[in-house]
């Protein structure tokens, strides 16, 4: 009797369990939608919206949506803003896995780029491309908003196949330098226009014991961001280069590239501070604005990271000097960053094309552009912050970037990218030949295995 | 005369009725994600919904296995993986051992020295890292520190390939210590007392006490030591990502499927995903522990045969 009752017992567990494990995964994902049909319910008037906003983590525009997002629901009082913050290296994984839930209405991503072109062969296509092609973004080409963005940034960094995808809220600069005034000033130091120059710099620095420059190692890609000048100073037509290098025409390995490798390993030796390897990208500008160090090469989003960490500390902003020959310095590279784009299946649409519209208000987004530093999209936007005012001489010589038109063929090895941090000692190599020849054979491995 | 443990007629289906929720779950959670895994490898899939797939046949593992100088970087990812793992299992068993041989003594407050031993597993990845990282600053950083007074200096996780894998190697350990030890504890407790007992009678050294007791019945605790760090260590990738995050000459092969599967590859963060060949770097993955997991299973049932009959 007793081993019976206990078979009917474990049964009715069992089955228990089962029920629970099937009950609470449809549970879960029900609640929002209980939400939602509620609210009408209560107020048909004014439907209740909940609108889901993602962004990547950058500490000035975070603050600044926080304050657009609480003026925007006092506005309009029937939409709430949920707004998630991403570490920018997770940004494309977490929008895939959200659009492809259904569970975020506006979603931040950096400007299209890397498309790829006739003379590429056998490529994948990058991921924003991939997701429109999967009808998980919004065709916005008719909204109204369109109009108050460069006609170029539209086209450039927001529209495929002839549909505007994307407003892009800003263009920045990676390919210059932050200098400390007063370390420059006390040690007798110009800034530097030239290589030789910033050679000369960095030596008067390192006999006064202060490091020459440093960067956010940690992250791996800010070791070399700077180094884009030097790309820049051989090549300044960055999309020619790429295109040279898959047609054959411009080898890693030629006698320009070389003189660009010399440089690097002087760059990666004996102008970044030893120890830059293990400093988080979002603690750099505070490396750099405790004064420690007389230069940081970076981009022009870590302003204002400077100025919240020492808002008395006085800084420049150059082009990286990587060429002798002073004109050829006079370029900034950069790439069109974070911009709006809208879920396809979104179910509050008109919400969400409220808040762009909102946000690009020609007020709001000077005021944005102000708050985060971006080199504005928006034609009657001006710069009136510090970094504006630094980077306002070189407007007219900005250039989209080496990294923004590359896409490295299949089968490519994976030295096949201009880095600086090869060298030691953050990678293995100590000789500018040896570093140019692996590189080009990484290169031409996965150009010929394409042919 | 029928002795069925859950009775007769229907009450016989009992035990498949207690099973099923156990392999609803294993189905759901184990079993179908890795028959898609094997699936997926076969196409071009991205991992977004919507997206068009494409059967390629055996392209992704021609590609990873074949094409170019990147399956040649691939073949690199390989004998790291096999180096690490190798580290990871000889020192973490070795040192699981002799700390489990330590703590299990009847001293008074032992507990305490077992509760930091077993510490760091119940920190997840991410806290491992930090610690670590924070520890290996090279910028003065306690170890940095250290070195410094003796002239010496060392970027440690940012530095050159081989110096940045020791690191992970010795944190791999440090984190997973505690997991060896209680099952080398568990397997030394259920060890009679009365053996040790008959051989401090017949004057029997301390060594010899170990090599012909205790390390013989503690053969269940070697077999289930050696495979799980075996095959925890040839999957490990996580305190690769968040030690080093993806470094040409670092990578092992569980952390080159994360990065390709999710658009890490190329450090951009406008990376392709390209989940489909990620599944063929995973059946890879799972071919190499396979491989090795089934023979050394196969020597350590024999040997436990062997041992204990």
């Amino acid at each position: 009797m007793f081993k019976r009752s206990s078979v009917f017992l474990g049964l009715v567990l069992a089955l228990a369990t089962l029920l629970a494990a099937c009950g609470s995964s449809t549970s879960t994902p029900a609640a929002p939608a209980a939400d939602a049909t509620a609210a009408p319910a209560a107020a048909p008037a004014a439907e209740k919206v909940t609108l889901k906003v993602l962004v990547h983590q950058n500490p000035p525009m975070v603050e600044f949506m926080n304050t657009f997002n609480e003026q925007f629901q006092a506005k309009h009082p029937n939409i709430t803003v949920d707004m998630a913050v991403v570490n920018a290296s997770d940004l494309s994984t977490v929008t895939q896995t959200r659009l492809t839930a259904n569970d975020v209405d506006v979603v931040d991503m950096f400007g299209f780029s890397n498309a790829a072109q006739p003379y590429m062969k056998n490529v994948t296509p990058p991921n924003w491309q991939t997701l429109i092609d999967a009808g998980l973004l919004m065709d916005i080409s008719d909204q109204p908003f369109i109009k108050n963005y460069d006609e170029a940034a539209i086209k450039d960094a927001g529209s495929y196949n002839g549909k505007v995808y994307q407003i892009n809220l800003g263009r920045v600069s990676y390919s210059g330098i932050y200098y400390n005034k007063d370390l420059f000033a006390a040690n007798n130091v110009a800034v530097p226009t030239t290589w030789s120059e910033l050679v000369a710099a960095c030596a008067t620095f390192k006999a006064a014991n202060i490091p020459c420059m440093t960067a956010g190692g940690k992250d791996g890609w800010p070791i070399f961001v700077g180094a884009y000048g030097l790309i820049g100073a051989e090549y300044p037509d960055q999309s020619k280069l790429v295109e040279g290098l898959w047609t054959g025409s411009i080898t890693w390995n030629d006698a320009k590239s070389l003189d660009m490798w010399a440089k690097m390993k002087t760059y990666a030796q004996d102008m970044m501070e030893q120890g830059a390897s293990g400093i988080a990208g979002d603690a750099a500008p505070g490396r750099f604005a405790s004064g420690a160090v007389a230069m940081f090469p970076g981009g022009t989003w870590y302003a204002s990271a400077i100025d919240a960490a020492q808002p008395s500390f006085k800084w420049g902003y150059i082009p990286f000097p990587g060429s002798d020959n002073a004109d050829d310095n006079k370029y900034l590279f950069g790439k069109y960053d974070q911009g709006w784009a809208v879920a396809a299946k979104t179910a509050n649409k008109d919400a969400a094309m409220q808040y762009l519209s909102d946000f690009s208000d020609p007020a709001n987004y000077q005021a944005f552009a102000n708050a985060v530093g971006f080199i504005p999209t928006q034609p009657g936007a001006t710069l009136s912050s510090p970094i504006g005012t630094e980077v306002a001489p070189y407007l007219a010589n900005f250039r989209v970037g080496y990294e923004q038109y590359w896409v490295a063929p299949k089968g490519a090895g994976e030295f096949a990218n201009p880095f600086a941090s090869y060298y030691k000692p953050f990678g293995t190599f100590d000789e500018p030949q040896a570093v140019a020849d692996k590189v080009q054979a990484d290169l031409q491995s996965g150009l010929d295995a394409n042919k | 005369m029928n002795n069925y443990h859950f009775g007769r007629g229907r009450a016989r289906l009992a035990p498949y009725l207690l099973l099923l929720p156990g392999f609803f779950f294993y189905l759901v959670i184990m079993l179908g994600p890795s028959i898609a895994t094997g699936v997926y490898s076969f196409t071009d899939a991205s991992g977004i919904q919507g997206t068009t797939l494409h059967w390629i046949g055996l392209e992704n593992y021609r590609e990873f296995l074949f094409l170019g100088q990147a399956s040649i970087d691939n073949y690199g990812a390989l004998f790291r993986t096999l180096v690490f793992s190798f580290f990871v299992t000889t020192i973490q068993f070795s040192l699981g051992l002799g700390l489990a041989l330590l703590v299990n003594q009847r001293l008074k407050g032992i507990n305490v020295f077992r509760t930091i031993f077993f510490m760091p597993v119940i920190l997840g990845a991410v806290i491992q890292g930090l610690i670590w990282s924070l520890f290996l600053y090279p910028l003065g950083g306690p170890l940095a520190s250290i070195l410094g007074m003796f002239g010496m200096r060392s970027e440690f996780l940012g530095g050159q390939p081989n110096e940045a894998i020791a690191w992970v190697i010795f944190v791999q350990i440090w984190a997973n210590l505690g997991v060896t030890m209680m099952i080398f504890i568990a397997g030394l407790q259920t060890i009679p007392e009365d053996l040790y007992e008959g051989a401090q009678i017949d004057g029997a050294s301390r060594w010899q006490v170990f090599r012909n007791i205790t390390w013989p019945m503690l053969t269940p605790s070697v077999n289930t030591n050696l495979l799980l760090n075996i095959i925890g260590s040839l999957q490990a990738w996580q305190l690769f990502l968040v030690l080093i995050g993806y470094r040409n000459g670092t990578q092992v092969l569980g952390y080159l499927i994360f990065a390709q599967g999710f658009g890490q590859a190329s450090g951009s963060v406008t990376s392709a995903f390209r989940q489909g060949y990620a599944a063929a770097a995973s059946i890879v993955l799972f071919c190499l522990v396979l491989g090795i997991g089934l023979p050394v299973q196969y020597f350590l049932q024999r040997r436990e045969k062997r041992v204990l009959g």
